[in-house]
């Protein structure tokens, strides 16, 4: 066994107002640079729709992820020979037009302009080449499903949908979207940093973190085609690639990052989970079918003491294994099993992981053309969703239709419990039912029901400290850096100290 | 005068006390240098008969034109008739003033005295000088002989003492030839210019500095010269029939057009990999549709 940590995030779309508050913060942080604007390392799509950049799913297109290749898995469009063949040019490139332009508006001509007969107004001025420009896309331009011809039937994960079925998903009064808020998923098996000609991305042991050493890129550019998520950018102005660094300096002084910290739905959380490293390859390349079992189990107990020990045998810090012993993410993704990961056919074990959407229909438009409840309760079961099983397992299961109806059920009986307890209009034998079928009784849907609502800060976020203060002890005296921290010289003087 | 004195003084020593040290110095250079060319008493050959120039011509002026017949010929109007009259200037001869001068005796000791010149006869009846064995005369070469001769002049088959082939520095008009070298002269109607003899001479002991350098330690043997000079003889006959094969041209258009081909190729199934267009480029068109119907 070798057991790491890794910093691991739930999000749980059955609360995402697709507010963008996440998106914004995380732009004010990080992405307000020049070459960077048209970086969105945190982004929130509506599903159905063609996301960010478009069409990022289709790894026809852009080649990115690992496929399976006898026991192991290898990479869809980098490698060695694929690399020596594309040494010129990487032909799977997504090009800015897949992004977006990113543009500023004149302002100031709105002040300045002459008096005239019409209003002044402010130009759209591309960041790129300094030119006024007419605006053709942006990076939420399916928002709610704005221009739902060109985006929201262009989602490629209508591919096991019937047509009857898209149709239905299209219908006036029986629309159905959702969000999908993402960030780099600082995957085990990262495909950005297998494809690293230059060796430049790395994942931090400590926490698990992807990050792109800006000193080593050589701006090949490989592990934007190999992110199958599309997470890793290129910055056109320092030649650079730059991706999701999930706030580190914030993650090693016990902070959530800035996306979760804003969250207004409080649709995220975050905690550690130990996993056992040495498995990483046989869980990558197993059959399409198991991959999500094989992917969860890889998780370990985090108070299994054969596990702590070889944890701390590993060097995982005490407070380390109490944070993920006390991990919200544990308890979705491996004690209630109501969270999956994003597309894990593209093995690259992503460890962020979504609360499918239970979207329910309460009424819809009946043949007649009159408005009706579609049931004759008020929470319907699993069978009458609007959304198809088979988009949400395209999506979250790799196309296993069973594991989203799994959850579901689970999510339908917290739902039908909490109203047994707060109305009492439910009757035992529905109730009996839908506990059975979920597998779990009252208490543990209270506590869903807790972490799914109830929940503050300290419970969402269970970050450790990263010891920094610790570590600094190897390398220099504590006393001496203590006594001159925030002093001294950012360059030595040419005459010494 | 005083060379002039000198000149006697040595010419009657040379006749008295036969072949003194100078002398046979003289005749193994006549030989090794000069013997290609020319001969003393045998008749004009590639060059003119240097019997009696040692009278003729003062030593200086020999001198000066075996160093660089060119040169000299531009400043000296005697040495620009004898350069117009065969055709083109003798090769430059990297012979020191000694030397020459030893040849100059060697020539002197083997002319006669002009009486006897004079008694002599027409030296007109000697002026080609056969081969001494007919076998050898590429008049009587065979159609075989030819074309063993083309081969060794284009290299195919290898000179059997390991020299260069003529092709690298010589040109041959000749159907079953690529252009040849441009470093040298033109061969083609070398056989009509210099004849069996001289070219017999020349290819046994190349008067020309780089060729010199070239067949020094590795010389043509009797046989290969006669197959040589047997294709020179037909080339120069049927020159007429012979068109050079032109590739020059060609050989441009087939090896440009080849790493054209090549290169198209490799872009082609670089390009068939690639991803062609940006996944908007439908939503624009519609776009921009729409935006030119209103």
């Amino acid at each position: 066994m070798n057991i790491r940590s890794q910093i691991s995030m739930v999000f749980h779309l059955d609360k995402c107002i697709g507010c963008h508050t996440c998106s914004v913060a995380c732009k004010n942080v990080w992405t307000d640079r020049k070459g960077a604007e048209y970086m969105w390392w945190n982004n929130v799509e509506t599903k159905p729709g063609t996301g960010y950049p478009t069409k990022w799913e289709d790894q026809e297109i852009y080649q990115g992820g690992w496929e399976k290749n006898g026991d192991s898995v290898s990479l869809r469009g980098a490698g060695k020979l694929k690399g020596l063949k594309n040494i010129f040019a990487n032909p799977n490139m997504p090009v800015l037009d897949d992004y977006y332009e990113p543009w500023q508006y004149r302002y100031q001509d709105l002040f300045d302009a002459p008096e005239g007969d019409d209003q002044p107004i402010g130009r759209a001025v591309s960041l790129v080449t300094g030119e006024p420009m007419e605006v053709q896309a942006g990076p939420n331009w399916d928002d709610d499903l704005s221009g739902t011809p060109d985006y929201a039937r262009k989602d490629v994960n209508f591919k096991n949908v019937s047509a009857a079925e898209q149709d239905a998903m299209f219908q006036l009064e029986r629309m159905t979207f959702h969000y999908l808020p993402r960030i780099c998923n600082h995957c085990l098996n990262p495909a950005c940093v297998g494809s690293c000609p230059s060796g430049a991305l790395y994942k931090r042991g400590e926490d698990g973190v992807v990050l792109i050493n800006q000193e080593r890129c050589r701006a090949w550019r490989m592990c934007v085609t190999a992110c199958p998520y599309k997470k890793s950018y290129y910055n056109w102005s320092t030649g650079k690639s730059e991706k999701c660094v999930l706030c580190y300096p914030r993650l090693e002084s016990a902070q959530p990052p800035a996306c979760f910290h804003s969250c207004v739905g409080r649709i995220r959380y975050m905690g550690v989970m130990l996993y056992d490293a040495d498995r990483i390859e046989a869980v990558a390349s197993a059959d399409e079918a198991e991959l999500v079992d094989r992917h969860l189990d890889i998780y370990l107990d985090p108070n299994d003491p054969e596990v702590i020990k070889a944890a701390r045998a590993n060097g995982v810090h005490d407070s380390t294994i109490v944070a993920a012993q006390k991990s919200p993410v544990y308890k979705f993704v491996k004690e209630w099993k109501i969270a999956l990961p994003l597309h894990p056919e593209f093995r690259t074990l992503p460890n962020l992981f979504y609360v499918p959407p239970l979207l329910p229909a309460m009424a819809s438009v009946g043949e007649d053309g009159n408005y009706d409840s579609v049931n004759e309760t008020l929470l319907v079961g699993v069978e009458k969703l609007r959304v198809p099983i088979s988009y949400l397992a395209s999506l979250f299961t790799a196309g296993n239709e069973n594991k989203v109806i799994d959850v579901f059920k689970k999510l339908h009986a917290v739902r039908v419990s909490r109203r047994n307890s707060t109305v009492g209009d439910v009757s035992e034998q529905q109730l009996n039912t839908c506990m059975n079928e979920a597998g779990f009784d009252t208490h543990v849907a209270n506590a869903i029901y807790r972490l799914t609502s109830l929940c503050t800060y300290e419970e969402r976020f269970v970050v450790p400290a990263a010891h920094r203060e610790e570590s600094i002890e190897m390398l220099e005296s504590a006393h001496d850096y203590k006594g001159n921290t925030g002093f001294g010289f950012k360059e030595r003087p040419a005459r010494g100290l | 005068m005083k060379i002039k004195l000198k000149l006697i003084a040595v010419t009657t020593g040379a006749l008295f006390y036969g072949l003194g040290v100078n002398a046979q110095d003289g005749e193994a250079l006549f030989k090794q240098t000069c013997a290609a060319c020319h001969t003393v008493g045998g008749g004009k050959l590639v060059g003119p008969d240097l019997q009696g120039v040692n009278k003729k011509r003062t030593e200086d002026w020999i001198v000066n034109f075996v160093k660089s017949a060119a040169d000299f010929g531009a400043k000296d109007a005697d040495a620009k008739a004898m350069i117009a009259e065969y055709g083109y200037p003798m090769p430059n001869q990297n012979l020191g003033e000694g030397d020459v001068k030893a040849i100059i005796n060697y020539i002197a000791a083997n002319s006669p005295t002009e009486e006897i010149a004079t008694e002599g006869g027409a030296p007109a009846e000697e002026i080609v000088a056969e081969p001494a064995d007919p076998a050898l005369d590429p008049a009587n070469a065979s159609a075989e002989d030819i074309a063993f001769g083309l081969k060794l002049f284009s290299g195919e088959n290898r000179l059997a003492n390991g020299g260069p082939s003529c092709l690298t520095c010589h040109n041959v008009e000749h159907t079953d030839l690529i252009a040849g070298g441009l470093l040298a002269k033109d061969l083609t109607k070398v056989y009509e210019r210099m004849g069996a003899a001289g070219l017999n001479g020349i290819l046994s002991s190349p008067p020309f500095p780089a060729m010199n350098a070239s067949y020094k330690d590795n010389p043509l043997t009797e046989k290969e010269i006669f197959q040589l000079s047997a294709f020179f003889s037909d080339a120069s006959v049927n020159n007429i029939y012979q068109k050079q094969r032109a590739y020059n041209d060609n050989l441009l258009l087939y090896g440009g057009g080849g790493a054209f081909a090549t290169i198209a190729i490799v872009i082609f199934f670089l390009f068939l990999e690639r991803k062609r267009k940006c996944v908007k480029e439908d939503i624009y068109k519609r776009q921009t549709k729409a935006a030119s119907s209103k």
